[in-house]
């Protein structure tokens, strides 16, 4: 387990510096207001934030360039490619993640040029293109949790809107152990992530050895009073992980979350 | 063949033939792909007592190399489930697009708590096929009902980049159907789309952050938003409708209200009520006093309705003449 050090400048520095280009402010006097609401705890509040992993636009660029890169029958050239390929974001709702993923995949895999335009399609633009056996459909996102997302929409419109069963790709820069393990019993999807979070990236679970029980047990009281719903995050990933565009909910409360008896440091909205 | 397959029950089967229950695949376009748990238990319960007594309707798909069902699909599961190692089913030929898309449609009625959208994007598919865009038309061919096939082609009418929010994974994030829908009536509007600084896909974008912000508070806000727009050019009043309506879109937390133009509004009601006036008069004045001279009720509510209106016209300081 960790030493306890001091909360000192260099420290509080060195957490501006990482987590500095979050979406919201994320300075000294919010870095030291989050560390105030640990009270006895706050080492424990400090040692959460040194445990966070804080992935930049960069870090995702690097995911998806490597999960495409690795991807068989894939090549910038058209003429060596199997099939067709079309990429299409997850999520669909303006300005969500998935929305601006497909910009962010697009950039690191150098698929900006606009004889690549007709790679990036619109969901509902499948049905029309009836992408079959031979072609490969690619839905990116920036991370699958629990699968939960994945499952329905492919259980409430994805097999319908390709009806002629291409192979159907979801590119994540994250995924949780639940997501793949139950993305692969319940779907036809094929889930590839840069990035593979186990159950020792659970905070609260036994395999975490980062934490003490009695330190586990503290922060979750706090996560209580962040969020009584959902204090380890949604599906209980007990997860410590903030993307710079967002926070995920799949992460613990204390960090996203905030209500009338604590504040998070990486609001989501 | 399986023990329930046997059974007494079940009458035997004449020219159909028996096929591998896992040599079948369910058809890629049918839209049922959930099944509501209490009918589909019921119908395993009948299979499990008496077997599949109506076959299922089958075709070979030469390119893959395999049977698909055409009809039948909830019997196919319930065979899967029981662990019947064959059921009876009739091979007809291969099916076109639009024959395989028609017949589902024609087999699989449409679910009102169904999400629209995937079946517009399909009857989408259909009308690119057929080159056939008749209301009438394709709700004959499909068996969708007429009202159903105009909510889909309104929704087809917008970008694509709306049409994907109706498909969001998350059904929190997801723009429900009727959202559009409703907004159809408005922006399509003859007197809205003449307006100078109208933009359909702009003022879409506006009313989706008004609903947000909770300036539209439910999908049906846009008939009321329609109500007022027709007011106002009854009235003779488009200059105005067409400036607020334009700061309604502007500000997204402005309701409807803010559209509401009281002389315009006022002259629709006395419209309507001038309406209601005449029907009532022509009605009085064939009225043969003989044929209903016992009914109470009716002298009953005349004098009501007389002494109401004498009391109106005193208000307004008039003179009964």
């Amino acid at each position: 387990m960790p030493q306890e050090s001091p909360v000192n400048d260099a420290r509080i520095a060195s957490w501006i510096e990482r987590f500095g280009g979050y979406r919201r402010e994320v300075g000294q006097p919010e870095i030291e207001a989050w560390l105030r609401q640990f009270r006895d705890n706050r080492d424990v509040g400090a040692r959460l934030l040194d445990a966070t992993e804080f992935l930049t636009r960069n870090d995702l660029e690097v995911a998806f360039r490597e999960v495409l890169g690795r991807l068989p029958g894939w090549s910038a050239k058209e003429t060596e490619r199997s099939g067709r390929w079309f990429f299409v974001s997850f999520s669909a709702s303006a300005g969500e993640s998935g929305d601006s993923m497909v910009h962010v995949f697009r950039v690191a895999n150098q698929l900006t040029h606009r004889r690549f335009n007709a790679n990036f399609v619109y969901k509902s633009d499948l049905p029309s293109l009836r992408p079959g056996g031979e072609d490969t459909v690619i839905f990116i996102d920036d991370l699958s949790g629990t699968g939960d997302q994945a499952i329905r929409a492919w259980e409430e419109n994805l097999q319908e809107l390709l009806p002629e069963r291409p192979r159907v790709i979801l590119v994540v820069a994250v995924a949780g152990w639940k997501a793949v393990e139950r993305i692969q019993e319940r779907t036809e999807l094929e889930l590839w992530a840069h990035q593979r979070l186990e159950r020792e990236d659970d905070l609260f679970g036994p395999e975490c050895q980062h934490f003490s029980s009695t330190e586990k047990e503290a922060v979750l009281a706090l996560c209580r009073r962040a969020s009584r719903a959902m204090p380890k995050g949604y599906g209980d990933c007990g997860w410590l992980l903030v993307f710079q565009h967002r926070c995920p909910n799949n992460s613990v409360a204390v960090l996203h979350s905030s209500s009338s008896r604590f504040t998070g440091l990486f609001p989501r909205d | 063949m399986t023990a329930i397959d046997g059974s007494p029950l079940a009458p035997a089967q004449v020219g159909v033939k028996r096929l591998p229950t896992d040599s079948l695949h369910p058809n890629p376009y049918n839209p049922r792909r959930l099944f509501d748990k209490e009918p589909f238990e019921t119908l395993k319960a009948s299979i499990a007592k008496v077997g599949i007594l109506v076959p299922l309707t089958v075709y070979w798909e030469a390119a893959r190399e395999n049977y698909v069902i055409l009809d039948g699909q909830r019997r196919w599961m319930c065979a899967k489930q029981l662990g019947l190692l064959e059921v009876p089913a009739n091979q007809v030929g291969e099916p076109t697009l639009v024959q395989n898309i028609v017949t589902m449609f024609q087999i699989h009625k449409l679910r009102e708590d169904w999400e629209l959208m995937p079946t517009a994007l399909t009857l989408g598919v259909l009308m690119g096929e057929l080159k056939e865009t008749r209301v009438k038309a394709l709700a004959t061919l499909t068996g969708l009902d007429q009202a159903v096939v105009v909510r889909c082609r309104k929704l087809l009418s917008y970008p694509k980049r709306y049409q994907d929010m109706m498909l969001d994974p998350d059904p929190a994030k997801r723009v429900k159907a009727d959202f559009f829908i409703e907004l159809y009536a408005v922006i399509s509007d003859r007197n809205v789309r003449r307006l100078h600084w109208f933009q359909r896909n702009q003022f879409t974008q506006q009313m989706l952050g008004k609903y947000s912000a909770k300036g539209i508070r439910a999908v049906t806000d846009f008939r009321v938003v329609k109500q007022h727009i027709n007011n106002a050019v009854k009235a003779g009043q488009v200059r105005e409708i067409g400036r607020r309506l334009k700061q309604f879109a502007e500000a997204p937390k402005l309701g409807v209200e803010h559209l509401q133009i009281p002389l315009a509004g006022q002259r629709a009601e006395v419209r309507s009520l001038l309406m209601v006036i005449e029907k009532l008069r022509a009605h009085l004045e064939v009225l043969s006093v003989e044929k209903v001279y016992g009914e109470e009720q009716l002298w009953g509510e005349l004098e009501k309705l007389m002494k109401l209106i004498s009391s109106k016209i005193r208000e307004a300081d008039r003179r009964i003449r």
